[in-house]
């Protein structure tokens, strides 16, 4: 995706499994699905997959004003330095000086870490084997089956819409789904690329 | 520990005794607005009594017909409006340091232009021998909490003119909003030597924004003033000369209830309800009696109530703007649609507070950072017995 580009987003929570990132710019955030990185040592690669905007501060709750976002920018425009928007993204590997490894990295983000989009390059490489599909399955609060979609229309989309890359990453799905037919057929109607 | 069924017996006294005043309102309403009528042709006369008189309480000069209203100008399409409000953290002898600390809230919102509002606060702790006592009198005297908001007051008008230097441009209208009244009466009475110290800062805030024609307003929401009210009770005394109240010489022949009585007891709020029915309407000017404003040389303050759709509120202006209608209407158009953004309470003057204010935990935190930072600088400091003992109870 766009190489060169400011940060997206920096590391506010951040665990073993998962970071929490705020948007450099309100409704800002990667769209669901989208890879991203964490330029540190070694780099950390995630998907996005829940984006949320609120109020900054917890006791204050944004109100219906009956106006457009337009109108609201010249004549309320102190809302939108009160909400803030936040994505969460599932870390699916790293990569360090010895190579890339679909697994997670032995140390979380750092707080306060830049998050950038991941180049078309860096996609491809990274998805050149399908095993970063398992975590995804595994992990009870993310949308398995929508990420499952939009991750792969993604990785499809850094190669150029590569239909044998398609077949491949299919077939990693069927292995993990075993024999629950309906999902799987569910899964590969819906990937559009 | 507070005792809730004494405390709600006590509530209940008061609700009764209350319920039988608001009657009575009503009616002393209409009797006041009836007396304000009464002037409207002859309110020089009025007027001049006003200002030959001298009564126990704070009495509004009269500068026009006093049930007039003025419709609310259209707001300019652009315009960048300033605020400032403050919060503070009271010296406190039982902690650890008796240093305070005064948190001022700046917003500046500009309409109509895109431009990104800013909302900021900046913390100011004042530690030093010099902070923590104040001339008084010839003496040192250690601040105390009335110390402090005076102090606090006049950092507020002071940031509130340093804002002026956000205004994108030269030609941008701009109004600067603070909150409260601009009359700063809680130095009256007090040593020179304090008082000019105020005044000083004081004054200079007002002439940066007179250089600079930035018109600066006081925004009073549920004012509880009278001084109109006040006006319409010298206008009732039959003494040509109303003075020595307490000694009222009208006694001798009305024993319980002197003629200036049959107003006495409404605010000037429940009047200009009866008077400014239109939402966006706002009383005639008046001009403030109170005593430290002869301090305030041509930033006297003047003042208008308005009709702000949710309220009527009162508005608080400096000579210079008072006589200048573009400037006037100025302010009266932003007070107006201010409070409509607010939804009954200027909008930026909200925001301001949410950012000055130190809540509770802010201020256990600033107790904590304060300690930890003594014992890492080696600093040797307590807290007292009384305040240990508030956070640790025995049984």
């Amino acid at each position: 995706m766009e190489e060169g580009q400011p940060h997206v987003g920096e590391v506010i929570e951040s665990s073993t499994m998962e970071f929490t990132a705020e948007s450099r710019v309100l409704h800002g955030a990667p769209p669901f699905g989208a890879f991203v990185k964490i330029d540190s040592y070694p780099v950390v690669f995630a998907i996005v997959y829940a984006v949320a905007t609120q109020s900054i501060e917890p006791n204050r709750k944004p109100t219906a004003y009956g106006k457009t976002e337009e109108e609201l920018r010249l004549e309320q425009p102190q809302i939108f330095e009160l909400l803030r928007t936040e994505f969460t993204s599932l870390i699916i590997g790293y990569r360090d000086d010895t190579g890339i490894f679909q697994c997670l990295p032995p140390q979380p983000p750092r707080i306060h870490g830049f998050v950038h989009f991941c180049s078309a390059d860096e996609i491809t490489s990274f998805t050149e084997r399908s095993h970063y599909l398992r975590p995804i399955f595994n992990q009870a609060r993310v949308p398995s089956d929508e990420l499952t979609i939009a991750a792969i229309g993604n990785a499809c989309r850094a190669r150029g819409n590569n239909g044998q890359y398609l077949v491949r990453a299919g077939k990693e799905v069927a292995r993990l789904l075993k024999d629950d037919y309906d999902r799987l057929h569910s899964i590969l109607e819906r990937i559009h690329v | 520990m507070l005792d809730h069924i004494a405390t709600k017996e006590q509530i209940n006294t008061m609700v009764r005794e209350q319920r039988t005043v608001r009657k009575s309102t009503g009616n002393l309403r209409e009797r006041a607005y009836q007396e304000a009528r009464r002037w409207t042709v002859d309110w020089q006369h009025l007027a001049d009594k006003v200002r030959r008189s001298n009564p126990s309480w704070l009495v509004a000069h009269i500068l026009e017909p006093l049930t007039l209203t003025r419709a609310c100008p259209d707001r300019p399409a652009e315009l960048t409006v300033l605020a400032t409000d403050g919060s503070q953290l009271f010296p406190d002898r039982h902690e650890i340091s008796s240093c305070y600390l005064i948190n001022v809230g700046t917003v500046v919102i500009h309409y109509g232009t895109g431009e990104r509002p800013r909302l900021d606060s900046r913390p100011s702790l004042f530690f030093s021998e010099e902070d923590l006592f104040v001339n008084w009198g010839g003496k040192r005297l250690p601040v105390n909490a009335e110390i402090v908001g005076i102090q606090r007051s006049v950092m507020e008008l002071s940031k509130l003119a340093d804002l002026m230097d956000e205004i994108p441009s030269p030609g941008r209208k701009a109004v600067a909003l603070a909150d409260g009244s601009l009359i700063e009466w809680t130095l009256e009475g007090k040593p020179d030597d304090f008082k000019e110290d105020n005044l000083l800062a004081l004054l200079a805030a007002f002439d940066a924004f007179e250089s600079r024609q930035i018109p600066v307003a006081g925004y009073i929401s549920s004012p509880n003033s009278a001084d109109v009210v006040n006006a319409l009770r010298v206008g009732l005394c039959p003494e040509s000369v109303v003075s020595a109240c307490d000694n009222c010489p009208q006694r001798a022949h009305h024993p319980d209830t002197p003629p200036c009585q049959v107003v006495e007891g409404i605010t000037d709020k429940a009047l200009f309800e009866r008077i400014l029915r239109g939402a966006g309407e706002r009383s005639v000017l008046f001009r403030s009696s109170s005593e430290i404003l002869s301090e305030y040389g041509r930033h006297r303050i003047y003042f208008f109530y308005v009709n702000v759709g949710y309220e009527i509120a009162r508005v608080e202006v400096p000579e210079w703007v008072a006589q200048d209608t573009g400037l006037l209407g100025l302010v009266h158009t932003t007070a107006c649609d201010q409070v409509q953004k607010g939804k009954g309470y200027p909008i930026i003057l909200s925001e301001a507070h949410e950012k000055a204010v130190v809540r509770n935990a802010d201020r256990d935190l600033f107790y904590r950072l304060l300690s930890d930072s003594f014992v890492v600088g080696g600093v040797r400091s307590e807290v007292s017995r009384k305040s240990i003992s508030k956070r640790r109870l025995m049984i």
